[in-house]
């Protein structure tokens, strides 16, 4: 179980919260931005089968794209709060995996949990402050879900323990998945100082702490080493 | 005993230790091999008079302590060898599944498996175990001892009926004279030898079997030179309610009795399976029921005797609902009956071969993580027969698995 990694990143996450009814030093909204790569471990096939040994025969599902990582501002300032894109997003289930993976999205946005399987679903979380469970629907069925508590939400399937996907939810907008080459942007985040951190599922990569000019585009990278 | 207060001792463990516990199948590099467990500790008060819930596993279904490990290696993507080994309350440890599974063509929903197989009949039968059952105690068919032995035979009906409502140590004049439990109507934790094909669609689920013992009577080493031909039909809708029908016939007596007790011509020594089940999934219920006619071929030469096989009847429907993420209830109805026949006990009466039962459970659950669940509830038994006929037991049970 990963609580041990859970703990602190959602203390970062609520910290952001606190931090944001700090007064800000600046008045006026001037920004940079933060770009990057985040250099992976090679994933490993945690997505395994539980031994079918009382199943009659094989069943098979798509492999995992671990490889992506959400690198996020830990504290962010007040008026990253005054007006959150909090949407409705997609989390596929199809071939008896989650898709994307990985999902980052901001406190108050409703995620869609569609079954394009043809076999039932259970789509569900124990996470504290957004557990849920969707019960069992059917392909073509969609339920949906709304998060308001920033933190790490593991997502499975109650019914294939095979299935797993990620949602962390952020009080502000500042956070970025990489993408297939592990490159990050972070646009239009107020100057000043911050801690950036990296969440991957493969391991953990040391906080960096960076200052943001206004109209200035930083590069930063980050190594994940396994745990 | 001692086992079941370790694994209940995991209970004084802090959420936050429990939750360091892995929670996916531990696989190697290349993830073609991996090894799933499971641990289940379940008390209860002690039952040395009824044995209501005593299995052919020689333990109390209510108060044991199980690890299961469950192993498969994957060599090629379409071959895979998949093994269980079992060790329990009384400390046996036990291979309970070996067997190999083979999909001929990668994009057919065909596959073949040989070896130490699960069993194809029934829908209770590939979900014994503590994950997959909602509640804690195994439904009578496939858990209650009947008074019938493989390896000892009465010599008249009367040994029979002495024996109603003793399925924990039957006794009969024609074979073993040592004591043994008696026989479930299908056997949960053991399973049989053969070779077995499933097929699968979106709406229909075939599967078939060759194996060498009875439903009642798995077996590893050949005991009767018998063998057991069983099958499973399975219709799914969306609608999320799948029906099956199922059927077996195989040897359920060992040689060595027989060869005791020579069989008059056109006298049956199989034993039949017949079974319908139903599901019904939705949202956060699942519903399922199952019944099944079974009928035992016994040769009983000595007046006063019958012809016609030993029949009995079983069913049960369960629902489980689950709310608040981590709270499931769960309830079960059950019977078991059996059909009469006339000795010269009981006034000559027509009477069951043995005691039929009863049983409600209920149990409600609560998850302290994704892979680890804490039930209790209370079972209540009624038996038309043996000294204790009324039983009632409350019950608790830990699972853990990954």
């Amino acid at each position: 179980m990963r609580r041990g990694l859970i703990v602190p990143v959602l203390a970062c996450l609520a910290a952001a919260t606190a931090l944001a009814a700090t007064p800000y030093a600046r008045a006026d909204f001037k920004a940079g931005n933060v770009r990057g790569h985040v250099q992976q471990p090679a994933a490993t096939p945690r997505d395994a089968h539980r031994p079918s040994v009382t199943g009659l025969g094989q069943t098979a599902h798509a492999p995992i794209d671990r490889s992506h990582a959400v690198v996020y501002i830990d504290a962010a300032p007040r008026q990253a709060f005054d007006a959150l894109p909090a949407g409705r997003v997609r989390l596929d289930q199809r071939n008896q995996t989650f898709e994307p993976h990985l999902l980052a999205i901001t406190v108050g946005t409703t995620v869609d949990f569609p079954n394009d399987d043809p076999i039932f679903h259970n789509v569900m979380s124990l996470a504290r402050g957004n557990a849920f469970d969707l019960g069992r629907y059917p392909r073509g069925r969609s339920r949906s879900v709304r998060f308001d508590t920033p933190g790490i939400v593991p997502v499975v399937c109650d019914i294939h323990a095979h299935m797993s996907a990620y949602i962390l939810v952020f009080s502000h907008p500042f956070f970025a998945i990489t993408d297939d080459e592990g490159r990050f942007a972070i646009p239009n985040i107020p100057a000043g100082t911050y801690t950036l951190k990296v969440w991957s599922e493969l391991g953990s990569a040391d906080a960096k702490r960076i200052t943001i000019a206004d109209g200035t585009t930083l590069d930063v990278d980050f190594e994940v080493s396994q745990r | 005993m001692r086992p079941v207060l370790a694994m209940f001792a995991l209970l004084l463990l802090p959420a936050s230790a429990a939750a360091q516990l892995p929670d996916h199948p531990i696989s190697n590099a290349d993830g073609t091999a991996t090894l799933g467990a499971e641990v289940s500790g379940s008390v209860s008060r002690r039952d040395n008079v009824a044995f209501f819930n005593y299995t052919d596993y020689d333990n109390n279904a209510l108060r044991m302590a199980r690890l299961r490990l469950t192993g498969e290696w994957r060599p090629h993507p379409q071959l895979s060898f998949l093994s269980e080994v079992r060790a329990g309350t009384n400390a046996n440890v036990e291979v309970a599944a070996l067997f190999a599974r083979w999909r001929p063509v990668a994009r057919w929903n065909f596959d073949v498996q040989a070896g130490r197989v699960p069993p194809v009949i029934g829908e209770f039968s590939r979900r014994a175990y503590g994950r997959d059952n909602p509640l804690v105690g195994i439904p009578l068919a496939y858990q209650y001892l009947t008074s019938l032995r493989p390896d000892a035979l009465p010599a008249t009906v009367d040994d029979l009926l002495r024996m109603r409502a003793r399925g924990w140590r039957p006794s009969y004049p024609i074979g073993a004279d040592t004591e043994a439990p008696g026989l479930a109507l299908v056997s949960a934790f053991h399973w049989d030898t053969g070779i077995e094909a499933h097929w699968a669609s979106d709406h229909l689920d075939l599967a078939a079997a060759i194996t060498r013992g009875a439903p009642a009577r798995p077996v590893v080493k050949e005991t009767n030179r018998g063998l057991q031909w069983s099958g499973r039909a399975a219709v799914m809708l969306s609608a999320g309610f799948t029906a099956g029908i199922s059927g077996a016939r195989g040897q359920w007596i060992d040689r060595s009795v027989l060869d005791l007790k020579p069989v008059a011509a056109g006298v049956s020594t199989t034993q039949t399976f017949v079974g319908m089940d139903a599901a019904f999934e939705r949202g956060h219920w699942i519903i399922r029921a199952e019944f099944m006619h079974v009928t035992f071929g016994l040769p009983v030469a000595n007046a006063p005797t019958f012809t016609t096989p030993l029949a009995s009847n079983a069913g049960f429907i369960e629902g489980r609902y689950r709310f608040l993420s981590r709270w499931q209830l769960a309830a079960r109805a059950e019977r078991l009956t059996f059909s009469d026949v006339r000795g010269t006990l009981f006034g000559g009466a027509a009477t069951p071969w043995d005691a039929p039962v009863r049983r409600l459970e209920g149990t409600a659950g609560f998850r302290l993580a994704r892979t680890i669940e804490l039930r209790g509830g209370y079972q209540y038994n009624w038996r038309d027969g043996g000294r204790i006929r009324r039983l009632g037991v409350p019950t608790l049970q830990f699972l853990y698995w990954f």
